[in-house]
């Protein structure tokens, strides 16, 4: 695979029967890429071995005094460092190959399942452990994925310096056969706890920077208010149990550090020992002593390499398990689709019954709902649209006769539009916000006009960057103007009159809004009110509101108290005739001319 | 290899607030080094003897194979034995030594640095907060902090530790054989050229691909976030086809500094043989002229095998240091905002807030207040309607003293609001807006900020005068529950009564509300609207108003458009007048509009149960 194809065009459809078959499938996505590794590494471990061999020659033919030979092993040195540089780069090129390959095939599945489960996401262990999985378990699955060729490499040349040293000096490789596993097996039991310490410093470092995350986003409140001190003094002291955290973590790696200086050293020592007697004996040449020493130094290498790997297996088996989990979320509100789709043309332009609650909305009218209490209302647009995924067990509400739950998701959201009460604004320019699926009819400018969003676009034009964000950039093309996540440099309000401008770009059959105008002044929630009734006139739409300044608007308004239609009609009929609409509808103005909470001062 | 053209680290918008120039980073790195200058100092020495110790080993070896190429008899093998384990005891003792002292410094100096820049974050002055907004200043506490980490953790004590390790081993090399010295160096070209090469590239590339990884991550988070919205506005393939982009972007970048390594690798492995094969022929050469011994050559093939590791550290973190450099820089630019320009010696005599022709704007030539005068006695209730747009907010921060006037002039008492320090004006007036941020901590904290050393009696007092005691009984730990980002969510009506909460603690005589109310419920809103006012009798009280019974319920409404107040009057008044006020209220109200305050009005009031409306608000809380 080269990383020139990425991304994957197909990501595949991945093993999440378990963490450890996840990385199998991944594994099997890539077996080139690692057997590629492989071979590099070999070759790369395997030339670094022939080095002390090399110094061991040239200091042989030093004590013999042999011109030609140290030049020999000169030029083989050279040669050497050739092929550790071509298999050290193409070795590392395969690896980072490998990592990146798993981690975007990883990442494209994960934007493929958000993107599937939509709502459902709402929900927030599913929303926190996709997210974690993204930005902390793909990095510990590549890493092993990485590592995996390299632990290889590291078996094969440690096996055949061993096989080397049992044929050229028996004692001498028996001693490094046994000395090591236990090498390797020594530090062992100390990296769970240290990596646990250096969890913990992660996980406190985490939480520093959310308080101070915190502290700055609050920051207006604080100079405008007070506290800065109290809140300093919290970060101070978070950031200190950082500090001490990291230095707790460090002295345990300071201590795997300083084992792994002295045991592979008293190893060396003894290896010394053992080789002067036999060079003093005559059995070994000096040349070859030189080599034992450089070889033993050597050793450290595949040494590290396998501790590498019992880490990255302890970490990546817990990701890949999450990973797993996460890429087998599914829909669980997921009904039998009836058989033959039928086209949302045809049945749009129905009426719109929801058979739970008895409500009827005619098709192409400007409908209000009125429901007792937020909650009801949230639950009931929720429902209008299919697929909800609270509304297990309720009725499927029928549009034009055809039960949303029951076509397929995307058919249903193509003919219903809803907005919930708080619909999130997605960053990026204006452009792309209002750049969604369409029937083309409503121009984003039409949209944002009747969402009464002028402010809005000068808000935006002044955050454009350049030169010429000057004076005139109010008069500029905002469209190209970033909004952040969230639109949270914007106000409550813009960011309501946005959304409903998005929505309103859609132009969809039917069109559910959950309270669009909550936080905008009575000024221009009068003007947007107008604004949307033009522009939807002839198209289905459904408000819930409690405004007198919609409601006023609506052709018809729907009285849903407690989940149930009690009366419908027009908003200053309801007001005369209904005592329960009158009460929910105009309760803010019943206490209005209550003495006894005005304040004495106004009615003196 | 060309670099990719989309660089995800590149500014999406201008930056708000300073970058901080060479010469205020150079004084503030000369700064740390001052504060830390004895735990650096303990670094270095612990380092020089665990690399001293290092040394040992070949040395002792080039003795024994001088010994036994001269074919000496008796060997003093144990004593040699001893004394290099000796060595490596001292080695690991002092390696660890090592890293944990550089732990020790680079912990201590990143401490210092995060909370430096929290120190100086908070004392910015109001206006700059409002004007640069705090996305830049969190992007700094979070990203830039984030990258200097792993420079200060590791680069700058390992980039110590290769330092001392290298010059330590060319010195020991030196003294061994001087000419081997001199022969390593022939290698010393090779790298230098490679490494300028690199480093030219290297790091602003690596910053790229971080932010690039950073991209992917954040696409996936939105996506997750807006769930719901994605759902409902079929936005799935969008989202899918962004993370791809992100993916073939971050991957483009992965691909450029794979590419840059592919460069340098060679160049690094080639300068080592190079100095290896150079040492073993020069040296070899010396060893027959007779020199040097060949223990001598012993010891400086081996010294020069062990520069690796050093050389490799340095060019390593080397590369992290120049990514860290422009994250600090950006993290003491907040050093180069001039401190609040208050003058201590304006104090205010009385409490009349008035406002005289006063002209403002956000840009030069583009004024948004229009010459606004306003009068405002102690003691009245205000309320400022109008459309979006039309300068409310603006006037509201103008007489919460954040801005100062262009032209004409704002004054509390007769002195002007601009001149005062913040933390004077704050002791005044109060801006609460439609920011409700909720902290991360207790509920307890996100009270005391207002008034540090108010009693829990006074805070249950504060949280029943916004009507918030019901919810915040309900709380298992009362006070303590943890709430903000991580505890208990509160709802945005919840927030809304908090931060009104904190004003009733800090009791500030005038009040600012720029639509402090607009999250709740309507009815919800009005009764805390009333319940606040009580708590705040004789206090001024500037409401921008969102709904209209704000504005009802107010001594005195001005009707700000264009930049202008075209009304001002009470409600009676403006209704009597018949103009834009009257219209809205008309038309917001339906056909009760002409009996309000009128006798049916207050029938029907009577007949309403007096508990609804506190069930009612109930109900809208807990949602």
């Amino acid at each position: 695979m080269s990383l020139r194809n990425l991304p994957h065009a197909d990501p595949g459809v991945p093993d999440t029967r378990s963490g450890f078959r996840f990385l199998l499938w991944l594994g099997r996505n890539q077996v080139r890429g690692q057997v590629l590794a492989m071979f590099w590494f070999t070759l790369y471990t395997g030339a670094l071995a022939g080095v002390p061999a090399l110094v061991g020659l040239g200091v042989q033919a030093a004590v013999d005094g042999s011109g030609s030979r140290i030049v020999v092993a000169g030029c083989l040195t050279l040669a050497l460092g050739a092929v550790i540089a071509v298999s050290d780069s193409l070795g590392h090129w395969a690896a980072v190959t490998n990592w990146i390959t798993a981690a975007t095939r990883v990442q494209q599945l994960l934007a493929r399942k958000a993107a599937e489960l939509g709502s459902v996401l709402t929900r927030r262990v599913a929303a926190g452990e996709v997210v974690a999985v993204s930005t902390g378990d793909v990095e510990k699955i590549g890493w092993f994925v990485e590592a995996l060729a390299r632990f290889a490499a590291a078996v094969l040349a440690c096996v055949g310096l061993v096989v080397a040293l049992l044929v050229f000096q028996p004692v001498l490789g028996l001693a490094v056969a046994v000395a090591l596993p236990v090498l390797t097996l020594a530090v062992l039991p100390l990296l769970p706890p240290a990596q646990r310490r250096a969890d913990d410093q992660r996980e406190k470092a985490g939480r520093a920077t959310e308080l101070a995350a915190d502290t700055v986003a609050g920051l207006r409140v604080l100079r405008g208010i007070g506290g800065e001190d109290l809140f300093l003094r919290r970060y101070r002291d978070a950031s200190q149990e950082v500090r001490a955290a990291a230095v707790r973590s460090a002295r345990m790696w300071s201590l795997i550090a300083a084992i792994q200086v002295a045991l592979p050293g008293l190893f060396l020592v003894g290896v010394v020992w053992y080789g002067v007697r036999l060079a003093s004996d005559g059995r070994i040449s000096v040349g070859d002593l030189v080599t034992a020493y450089g070889c033993i130094a050597y050793l450290l290498l595949p040494l590290r390499m396998f501790e590498e790997i019992a880490m990255a297996w302890t970490f990546s088996r817990t990701s890949a398990t999450r990973a797993a989990r996460v890429l087998s979320l599914r829909r669980d509100t997921e009904v039998d689709v009836a058989d033959g789709v039928p086209e949302v043309e045809a049945f749009a332009g129905g009426d719109l019954v929801d058979p739970t609650s008895g409500l009827t909305v005619p098709a192409g009218s400007f409908t209000a709902v009125v429901c007792g209490d937020p909650d009801t209302a949230g639950r009931l647009a929720d429902r209008l649209g299919g697929h909800s995924p609270d509304g297990a067990g309720a009725a499927s509400p029928l549009l034009g006769g055809v039960a949303l739950d029951r076509v397929p998701l995307e058919t249903a959201r193509t003919a219903v539009l809803v907005q919930d009460k708080d619909p999130v604004l997605l960053s990026g320019t204006l452009r792309d916000l209002l750049d969604v699926p369409s029937s083309g009819a409503v121009t984003p400018q039409a949209a944002l006009a009747a969402a009464e969003c002028a402010d809005v676009l000068s808000v935006l034009a002044r955050t454009l960057p350049g030169p010429d964000a000057g004076a005139a950039a109010g008069e500029r093309d905002a469209m190209g103007a970033r909004l952040t996540e969230r639109g949270r440099s914007l106000s409550g309000g813009q960011r309501q009159r946005l959304a409903l401008a998005r929505s309103l770009v859609v132009d969809p059959p039917v069109l559910v809004l959950d309270e669009p105008t909550s936080a905008v002044d009575a000024h221009t929630e009068a003007r947007i009110a107008r604004g949307l009734r033009t522009l939807r006139e002839g198209r289905t739409t459904v408000v819930f509101t409690s405004s007198p300044l919609l409601l006023g608007l609506a052709e018809r308004v729907v009285f849903v108290p407690e989940g149930e239609v009690v009366a419908a009609g027009r908003h200053q009929d309801l007001l005369r005739t209904h005592r329960g609409y009158r009460s929910v509808v105009t309760r803010v103005e019943d206490t209005a001319s209550d003495d006894h909470t005005r304040s004495p001062r106004e009615t003196a | 290899m060309k670099r990719p053209d989309h660089d995800p680290a590149a500014p999406q918008e201008a930056d708000r607030l300073p970058v901080g120039s060479p010469r205020t980073v150079r004084s503030y790195v000369r700064e740390l080094g001052r504060r830390h200058h004895r735990a650096f100092v303990v670094l270095i020495v612990v380092n020089s003897v665990a690399s001293v110790a290092s040394m040992v080993g070949p040395f002792l070896l080039g003795d024994l194979v001088n010994d036994l190429a001269s074919g000496a008899e008796d060997l003093p093998v144990e004593r040699t034995v001893a004394v290099f384990a000796a060595a490596l005891v001292v080695q690991a003792v002092f390696v660890r030594l090592t890293r944990l002292r550089g732990a020790v410094l680079g912990e201590r100096m990143l401490a210092d640095l995060r909370e430096d820049f929290l120190v100086r974050s908070v004392a910015l002055p109001p206006s700059v907060l409002e004007r640069a907004g705090t996305g830049d200043l969190l992007s700094r506490i979070t990203t830039d902090v984030d990258r200097l980490s792993n420079a200060m953790r590791e680069a700058v004590p390992q980039l110590s530790i290769a330092v001392v390790w290298t010059g330590l081993l060319l010195g020991a090399l030196a003294v061994t054989a001087p000419p081997l010295a001199l022969a390593s160096l022939v290698a010393v070209p090779i790298l230098l050229v490679g490494c300028r090469w690199y480093f030219k590239r290297g790091p602003s590339a690596y910053r790229s691909e971080a932010a690039g990884y950073a991209a992917v991550a954040a696409a996936l988070a939105e996506t997750v976030d807006a769930g719901r919205s994605i759902e409902a506005h079929r936005l799935g393939g969008q989202r899918v086809a962004l993370s791809d982009r992100r993916i073939g972007q971050w991957v483009a970048w992965e691909r450029f500094t794979l590419w840059l390594r592919m460069v340098l690798f060679p160049v690094v492995n080639a300068t080592h043989t190079v100095a290896l094969a150079a040492v073993l022929t020069i040296g070899g050469a010396m060893v027959l002229r007779g020199w040097i011994t060949v223990g001598e050559l012993t010891t400086g093939t081996l010294y020069i095998q062990m520069l690796v590791d050093p050389v490799n550290m340095l060019l390593r973190w080397y590369d992290e240091l120049q990514v860290a450099q422009v994250s600090l820089a950006r993290l003491v630019g907040v050093r180069e905002v001039p401190a609040g320009s208050g003058d201590d010696r304006v104090t205010p005599a009385g409490r009349t807030v008035l406002a005289d022709r006063v002209r403002f704007g956000y840009q030069r030539d583009n004024d948004v207040l229009h010459g606004v005068s306003l009068t405002v006695r102690p003691g009245t209730r205000m309320a400022l309607v109008g459309p979006s747009g039309a300068g409310k907010s603006t006037l509201g921060r103008l007489l919460a003293g954040i801005y100062a006037p262009r032209a004409g002039a704002v004054t509390l008492g007769g002195a002007a609001l601009s001149e005062m320090p913040a933390e004077r004006v704050r002791s005044h007036v109060a801006l609460v807006n439609q920011e409700h941020h909720v902290f991360v901590g207790s509920l307890r904290d996100n009270l005391l900020l207002a008034r540090t050393d108010a009693g829990d009696a006074e805070l249950w007092a504060a949280l029943r005068a916004v009507d918030a005691h019901a919810w915040a009984e309900a709380f298992p730990e009362g006070l303590d529950t943890e709430v903000g980002s991580g505890g208990v969510a509160l709802t945005p009506a919840q927030a809304q009564q908090v931060a009104l909460a904190r004003l009733v603690l800090a009791d500030p005589h005038t009040l600012v509300l720029d639509e402090a109310t607009s999250l709740l419920d309507p009815r919800a809103a009005r009764h805390l609207e009333r319940s606040l006012a009580r708590v705040l009798e004789d206090r001024t009280v500037v409401a921008i108003a969102h709904r209209l019974h704000t504005a009802h319920d107010a001594d005195l409404i001005a009707v700000v458009e264009d930049g202008r107040i075209v009304e001002l009057g009470s409600h009676q008044q403006l209704v009597a007048d018949g103009g834009a006020y009257a219209a809205l209220w008309r038309s917001w109200h339906g056909d009760r509009a002409e009996r309000d305050g009128g006798a049916a009005e207050r029938d029907l009031d009577r007949a309403e149960p007096g508990g609804d409306g506190l069930v009612g608000r109930a109900g809208a809380l807990e949602a």
